[in-house]
């Protein structure tokens, strides 16, 4: 029996070529696309996850604003979590992190930068269950001046040789420590929020540099820690949150220490000084939706087409029933068949994911594959492409076995009027699907192009930030003398425009930059509960970023105030409640301990961080470090090939001076773009999953209109012979669409209004969500369908009307 | 007594009018009758044979079939009953353009779920009594229409009904191929005893039964 219906399914199949092909493609495509999103869903849902890893909490921070608390930063004090664990026993252990955005190690006379490693407490073993390949988890970060390196950092400087007990140089402001490997432990999965590749004890902070023992000491002065909780089992985390806020550990009623799970972060934190730019659960929202609709939208089209085609079929059933099969029988068969349509699409299917899988990976910036491993994770989600496959198979052969044989076998079916109402339903459902996945693409467009057009504040074209780590043990002010002869020799380079040092610049991450608070105003009020930030440049910096000033200027070089002046911008002044610019120019603010920083101008607001964040409440103090060299390149370096011998020259430059160095430079409008790198490739991902949402569309409109121009030509061959011109009939034949379109397009507006003001909540500064996004989208998708249905149409309206008469 | 029809009613209602398609139709069959339906256009013919066949309804009256009421019974065992004991041939042939010779004669037998070896049997069997060995893998397209008929005729005896019903079995056929069919029928009706009924318009093939029953305006003369 199933041997018959599969030999009769494949003639079936490849004898109508045209019906598999849409049917097979569109089928595939909706699964292919499906599946990929997925993929990226499921990658991004298991960050952070390992043994026992629903009991680890991070600790953060909420800070008052105004009456309520908000999430603030990502870090915490040292004391944290050793208060946490002895006034709560749901609190098993904690771990704290001291966080190295990178670092330089020496090992003989080789020099390496590393990035991302921490000083971490000797518990780190027990609270994330990561494997430690080499030592003993209770001894390897127990001692000061131990490290526990990665697998492949361990390979990098040793190669084969086992590293343990060997020793290698870092270097911290210079500050040189000898540590010894304790232990080598596996690589951090690329899923996890916080990668470390290398850790300290945290006991060597105490001596490693001048203000270590300071730092060191238990104190609720400087949140610069991460710190992570392994709770017991059996706690109510809710219960035990709650507890944590109220109970106010640290008796600052400014702020309160909050947890959430580590599983969490990914998607749902993005606080300041986060480790690293997080996931965006928005995102994944929006993606798991667009997969969903893409999927329905291929069942719908199958739906729609198979009961179209029934009809075709309508003959064959009513033999099969005088012939004695029953109405299972042809329930069943029908269903096979609609099986085997989707078992070759899912084939298929699996080729297109292998195919663009790589391509994939480049929009996404992930490393995705299909593993036996994630299966389990793809269970459900099979399950409903199963499910989907019988639903969508089941309608039509309901319909089908449903026709009494005698009508049947005089070809007189016709649609009921029920039936032509569900397909005009799942047409309109379509056009509904592609117009909202439509107008989130020119939404998601728009907004990504806002916010590259959007005037920051600062021109930082051109302008390159050098970083290299020196190797010294010089002193601090030697080696501030040597930057400055090395700035005098970069200004005699031709194409070298400007040069300024800053230790931190817009577009640069949240590490370089302090947030504080408890200012005192010249007026003699002290802001207690007013957050600012703050960073340190020399005097040049203004000019080379063109940073305007509204009133004042730039610090005084060689003034008594040296070291302590400060450049404050518009939203410190707003957030201060400050009103005019004569109530702090040239008078002075305190804060950290010096009540004596002169204001010597005020800035014109400028976009630190992207448009993602806020404006920000800057204080920019004068300080004679050095961090970064920012170098301003003339139209010169513009090219390709100038910009290489640029960089080439000012490499030597560098290295005459410090020998014994690293060298290192970023692009500065490179790097503010970057924050936009999720977004774009989101948007990418939406173009695409939209245009493939688009061409299933389109094949199904495609692929229904043949047979309604089929079932339609006797009826236009009698109108053609009685007088109807060709723009008549195809009129005839097309206004049908245009009215299910616009049904569609008035269903969709205020759903894809509704979603993407959703998205766009994300973002500080918003485009506008203008009429003409609507429209254009409304139009595209009648222009669309039009052209598909016209193709089919005009064949139809053109023939010779004998042609269709005659046959009957 | 293989069947009976009594005083059986037929109508549709068109503009508040009823319009009869059967009226007052009393017939009775006995198992071996060979029995031709005339009448002109729109006499009736094929709704009484699909009444006969319990593929139609009526709307009055009372039907025994094989001593079974079949106005009583419900649409599922009157279906049941007819994929039983009753094979239909029809004027266009009906046959399944998609399946060869040898799989359309296989078919009815697939929905009786008999075994495949049996089905071979029985396939081949067939295709030897009606001389159509070497086609059995041509599709029906490849066949003239005679020979597309005589497997129709075929498949309607695969499952060994007991009435046969012909609905101008030889309406799209020359006079040759007619007579084949014809001949074909009164052999299976002699030699086999199967039960006959045919529509038709010919008074040539009508003499093949051995009863004619007139039909006018749905009513027997």
């Amino acid at each position: 029996m199933l041997r018959n219906y599969l030999k009769i399914a494949l003639r079936y199949l490849s004898k109508n070529k045209l019906y598999s092909f849409i049917n097979i493609f569109g089928l595939a495509i909706g699964i292919a696309s499906f599946v990929l999103i997925m993929l990226y869903i499921n990658y991004e849902q298991s960050y952070d996850k390992f043994k026992g890893s629903e009991n680890i909490y991070r600790v953060y921070m909420d800070y008052l604003e105004g009456d309520t608390f908000v999430p603030g930063d990502a870090m915490t004090y040292n004391l944290s979590g050793p208060t946490l664990k002895s006034e709560f026993p749901e609190v098993l252990d904690y771990v704290r992190f001291f966080y190295f955005e990178k670092m330089t190690f020496q090992l003989g006379d080789r020099i390496f930068e590393q990035p991302l490693g921490s000083l971490a407490d000797p518990s780190y073993f027990d609270i994330f269950n990561y494997p430690l390949l080499k030592g003993e988890k209770e001894k390897v970060l127990s001692q000061p001046y131990s490290i526990v390196l990665s697998k492949s950092f361990a390979q990098k400087l040793f190669g084969n040789e086992n590293p343990l007990q060997k020793t290698i140089s870092a270097f911290r402001d210079g500050e040189e420590a000898v540590l010894t490997v304790t232990g080598v432990m596996a690589d951090i999965p690329k899923t996890t929020h916080y990668r470390n590749t290398f850790l300290i004890s945290y006991e060597t902070e105490k001596t490693w540099t001048d203000w270590g023992p300071k730092a060191h000491e238990l104190n609720w002065n400087a949140n610069n820690y991460y710190t992570f909780i392994k709770l017991d089992p059996i706690t109510n985390a809710d219960v035990l949150r709650q507890k944590i806020i109220e109970s106010d550990i640290e008796e600052d009623t400014e702020e309160q220490h909050n947890i959430e799970p580590i599983e969490d972060i990914h998607l749902y934190s993005n606080k300041p000084y986060e480790v690293s730019a997080n996931g965006s659960i928005t995102r994944v929202k929006f993606l798991m939706a667009i997969a969903f609709i893409i999927l329905i939208l291929s069942w719908l089209n199958y739906v729609n087409l198979s009961v179209t085609k029934s009809m075709e079929r309508a003959k064959e059933t009513g033999i099969r029933k005088v012939s004695g099969a029953q109405k299972s029988q042809l329930i069943i068969q029908s269903l096979f068949e609609s099986i085997l349509l989707n078992l070759v699409a899912i084939m298929l299917s699996l080729l297109l994911v292998a195919i663009v899988l790589p391509l994939y990976n480049g929009i996404t910036g992930k490393g995705l594959n299909l593993q036996l491993g994630s299966l389990s994770a793809f269970l459900p989600y099979f399950l409903f492409i199963l499910f989907g496959m019988v639903a969508a198979g089941l309608y039509p052969a309901l319909l089908l076995s449903s026709y009494s044989p005698i009508k049947a076998l005089k070809g007189k079916i016709q649609t009921s009027s029920q039936g032509l109402a569900i397909r005009k339903g799942l047409i309109v459902t379509q056009f509904l699907a592609t117009i909202v996945l439509l107008i989130g693409t020119i939404v998601v467009t728009k907004q990504i192009s806002f916010l590259e057009s959007q005037p920051i504040g600062t021109d930082i074209n051109q302008v390159i930030a050098l970083k290299g780590e020196v190797v010294t043990t010089k002193s601090d002010s030697l080696l501030i003398n040597e930057y400055k002869v090395l700035e005098e020799e970069l200004k005699k380079l031709p194409f070298v425009e400007k040069i300024a040092i800053a230790q931190s610049y817009p577009g640069d991450s949240f590490d370089n930059l302090s947030s504080s608070r408890g200012i005192l105003l010249p007026n003699g009020t002290k802001e207690d509960d007013k957050l600012f930030y703050t960073y340190h440049v020399q005097p040049d910096y203004f000019d080379l970023v063109d940073i305007e000033f509204l009133a004042g200027g730039t610090f005084l070089p060689s003034s008594n105030f040296d070291g302590k002046q400060v450049v404050v911008n518009e939203t410190f002044l707003k957030n201060m409640g400050i009103s005019s610019y004569d109530e702090i120019l040239n008078k002075t603010v305190g804060f950290w301990g010096e009540n004596e920083w002169r204001v010597t101008g005020v800035i014109k607001d400028y976009y630190h961080f992207g448009l993602k964040s806020p404006l920000l409440p800057m204080v920019i103090r004068y300080e004679r470090d050095v961090n970064n060299i920012l170098i301003k390149l003339d139209a010169s370096a513009a090219s390709v090939t100038g910009f290489e011998s640029s960089i080439t020259q000012i490499k030597s430059e560098w290295t005459k001076i410090f020998p014994k160095s690293t060298f290192n430079y970023t692009f500065l409008d490179q790097k503010f773009e970057a924050q936009y790198q999720e977004d774009k490739s989101f948007g990418a991902a939406f173009q695409v999953f939209t245009l493939l949402a688009i061409l299933i569309a389109a094949m199904g409109l495609f692929g229904l209109t043949s047979y309604t121009v089929v079932q339609r030509k006797k009826e236009i061959g009698i109108r053609k012979v009685n007088g109807a011109t060709i723009p008549q009939v195809l009129t005839l034949l097309n206004k049908d669409f245009v009215k299910w379109i616009g049904v569609a397009f008035i269903i969709a507006i205020p759903i894809s209004w509704f979603a993407m003001n959703q998205w766009l909540q994300g973002f500080a500064y918003r485009t506008a969500l203008s009429w003409w996004v609507f429209a254009l989208a409304g139009i595209s998708a009648l222009l669309i369908a039009l052209l598909t249905v016209s193709w089919q149409s005009f064949n139809a309206a053109v023939a010779n009307p004998v042609e269709s008469l005659r046959d009957e | 007594m293989l069947l009976q029809l009594r005083n059986i009613f037929k109508w549709v209602q068109q503009g508040g009018q009823r319009i009869f398609l059967l009226k007052d139709i009393n017939l009775e069959v006995q198992e071996g009758e060979f029995i031709s339906i005339m009448g002109p256009s729109g006499s009736g013919k094929s709704t009484l044979l699909n009444v006969i066949g319990m593929l139609d309804t009526f709307d009055e009256g009372e039907y025994d079939f094989l001593s079974e009421s079949v106005h009583t019974l419900k649409e599922k065992y009157r279906s049941n009953l007819y994929k039983e004991y009753i094979g239909f041939v029809f004027q266009s042939y009906h046959l399944l353009d998609d399946l060869t010779v040898e799989e359309n004669l296989e078919m009815p037998l697939l929905y009786k779920k008999i075994k495949s070896s049996e089905r071979k049997a029985l396939v081949a069997d067939m295709l030897d009594r009606f001389n159509i060995v070497g086609k059995k893998d041509l599709f029906p397209t490849q066949l003239s229409g005679g020979q597309q008929q005589l497997v129709g005729v075929a498949r309607a005896l695969i499952g060994k009904p007991k009435l046969i019903l012909a609905d101008e079995p030889t309406g799209n056929l020359n006079s040759q191929q007619s007579e084949e069919i014809m001949q074909l029928f009164k052999k299976l009706n002699e030699e086999e005893g199967v039960t006959i009924i045919q529509v038709t318009h010919s008074e040539k093939n009508a003499e093949y039964g051995s009863r004619i029953i007139n039909l006018l305006d749905g009513r027997k003369i």
